[in-house]
């Protein structure tokens, strides 16, 4: 029995949510039997998660092979747990639980009936399901199916309240993320004409050749994958979709969104940049370079829109927009301690967005205002909750201690080793800019009298769920060795697969 | 040039694939009615189903059935087109949830222009 759910837990970790998806429509309005069992499956999808962890973390070099249904890579669709999939499925289940404890008063309240919040945690699921296969995948289309399932997953996610602005939010992001997905589609398309592989690694290996052959066609791939990714992802320009529809979804959708839905986007990238095209032919074609300014381009800009919000979740939206950036320059940085930097900074970032938004979320029921300024005298009322959006700023400046710094000082070690200056001037200014941003939050909650309003404080379960991500914040910045090993590891079999 | 010709009339699917991406590319980003924009969705995502289609097309090519009494020297490729009824799924899907939005958007503000959407949100969040 063990010995073969050890053997299929790589499909298991991918299976195991999507069924509890399936299973949970039908019973109608149980809401407690539904969230015991969304907890449960949380709860498995990190054992799972920690399961693979420690198989790929104990064998260096060595990844785990799955082949769906028993055909081999060429034909069929394979799932590798290696350390960049371990990292991010560990990531997802660490982020997963807290979300799911978080919201049992504030989500009702915030979606309506209790219909309504059982449905909202099918979605959920479905795109916790999807994350984790796009963690996992080598098979290019189905990146595209995964990408799909979640994207559609996160438009109904944002278009759960009943707030007529949500709808609105849902269909642009919905039209631009589909936008978005018939680039990544034509991507495919032109890899696939040109290697006749689905398989990343074979594709990798055929594309070697059809780069000196035929370089027009690979051009206009690349182009394809990086617009079609960066809409989804929200790189600059392209990120037009996520301050509305971040900030409009309910608090736990918000914290997922933010914190790993856009960077399971990103995860694809990287395997597709990385062991598709390889660091060679994405040299020739300048796509470094595209990455590092890109990057440091949606620094500066989205934390500059983020000074300019005086809703907190729009705030927060647009520091989701300036953070991905950090993670675009890692990529674009090219050597090991820079993408690992990246790699380790989409963990630090997860962790504290989305503690901030389930605490933000939690701020926002309890005083029903949206503004940041009526946040006033808060942080001795919701002790715990303030406290938690202290540490979740605190890690998103880069202050030693916290997850987020561990990863800035990677990437900034990246663009020392690569002699950018303007990486290392975006990633300082960003942090500067960054607590610019958040610090007047935190000093309004603290230092400014408050009126005698009387506000709800969150229930133990929001507090438990706040509590252990910050938690985790705190573990990953004081003892970064396992994951930031993985983020290393990850980062030289990207870099030297080809 | 002529050859330039010779060899986009020969390849015909692919540059109607072409110029349908950017007619459904230019209906999504300009037009305001929430409509044509799906519709616009739906052209674009049809212009890439037809692409890879077009990709598994071999002229003259038996069709990819195995019978080992008369085998054929070449088979079309048949799996962009199995590929892409998965895809033709997805966007239906995705077409049908956004029809419901475009429900919902109308209900909440009578109109299914996005400009005037736009516009009447602003006008709520004053008032």
């Amino acid at each position: 029995m063990i010995a073969a759910v050890t053997e299929h837990l790589p499909a298991l970790v991918v299976i195991t949510p999507l069924t509890f998806s399936f299973i949970l429509p039908p019973l109608g309005r149980r809401l407690g039997l539904a969230r015991g069992l969304v907890i449960f499956s949380a709860i498995l999808s990190l054992l799972g998660a920690a399961g693979l962890a420690f198989l790929v973390f104990t064998n260096p070099g060595a990844s785990i092979s799955y082949q769906m249904g028993g055909w081999a890579p060429p034909w069929g669709i394979e799932l590798e747990v290696d350390s960049l999939a371990a990292f991010f499925l560990l990531l997802v289940a660490l982020v997963n639980l807290p979300v799911v404890l978080a919201g049992r008063k504030n989500l009702t309240a915030e979606i309506g009936s209790e219909g309504r919040v059982i449905r909202f945690y099918a979605l959920y699921l479905l795109l916790i399901g999807a994350l984790s296969g796009m963690a996992l995948t080598k098979d290019l289309f189905n990146v595209f199916v995964l990408v799909e399932v979640a994207t559609i997953s996160c438009c109904a996610l944002v278009s759960a309240r009943e707030h007529p602005q949500a709808a609105r939010a849902s269909f642009s992001y919905l039209i631009l993320a589909t936008l978005g997905s018939s680039f990544v589609l034509a991507g495919i398309g032109f890899i696939y004409i040109s290697t006749g592989h689905l398989n990343m690694a074979f594709a990798g290996d055929a594309l070697v050749l059809a780069g000196q052959s035929s370089p027009r066609v690979l051009w206009l791939a690349f182009s394809f994958m990086l617009v079609g990714f960066g809409v989804k992802a929200a790189l600059f320009p392209l990120h037009i979709w996520l301050p509305d529809a971040h900030s409009t979804a309910p608090a736990p959708a918000s914290a997922v969104l933010s914190g790993l839905a856009v960077k399971g986007y990103i995860i694809c990238l990287m395997k597709i940049l990385f062991t598709v095209f390889g660091p060679a032919l994405m040299a020739r074609f300048t796509v470094p370079r595209i990455l590092l300014a890109a990057g440091v381009v949606a620094i500066l800009a989205g934390s500059v829109s983020a000074l300019l919000q005086d809703e907190l979740k729009r705030r927060l939206a647009y520091s989701t927009v300036a953070q991905i950036g950090y993670i675009f320059l890692g990529l674009g940085l090219m050597n090991e301690q820079g993408l690992a930097g990246g790699i380790f900074y989409l963990a630090g970032h997860a962790l504290s967005k989305a503690l901030l938004f389930l605490a933000a979320g939690a701020m926002l029921a309890a005083t029903g205002k949206q503004k940041i300024s009526d946040l006033a005298g808060l942080g001795k009322k919701m002790p715990v909750t303030m406290a938690a959006f202290t540490i979740g700023s605190l890690s998103l400046i880069g202050i030693p201690l916290f997850a987020g710094f561990v990863g800035k000082w990677q990437l900034l070690l990246g663009s020392l080793e690569s002699g950018s200056i303007l990486a290392s001037a975006g990633i300082i200014l960003g942090s500067v800019l960054c607590a610019a941003y958040l610090l007047p939050v935190v000093r309004i909650a603290y230092f400014e009298n408050a009126g005698p309003a009387q506000v709800q404080n969150p229930g133990l379960a929001e507090k438990l769920s706040l509590v252990l991500l910050a938690v985790s914040t705190l573990v990953l910045g004081i003892f970064p060795g396992p994951f930031l090993e993985l983020a290393l590891r990850a980062a030289r079999d990207l870099l030297g697969c080809c | 040039m002529q050859e330039l010709m010779q060899k986009l009339i020969i390849n015909y699917p692919y540059l109607i694939a072409v110029i349908l991406f950017f007619i459904g590319i230019m209906t999504v980003l300009t037009r305001s009615n929430l409509f044509k924009k799906l519709i616009g969705i739906n052209i674009m995502e049809s212009a890439v189903f037809m692409f890879f289609v077009a990709a598994g097309n071999i002229r003259a090519a038996a069709v990819p059935i195995l019978d080992e009494a008369d085998p054929q020297p070449v088979y079309i490729n048949p799996l962009p087109s199995a590929l892409m009824l998965t895809g033709i799924v997805v966007s239906v899907s995705v077409t049908a949830f956004a029809l419901a939005l475009i429900v919902r958007l109308y209900k909440a503000y009578g109109t299914t222009d996005s400009r005037k959407i736009a516009q009447l949100s602003r006008e709520g969040k004053k008032g």
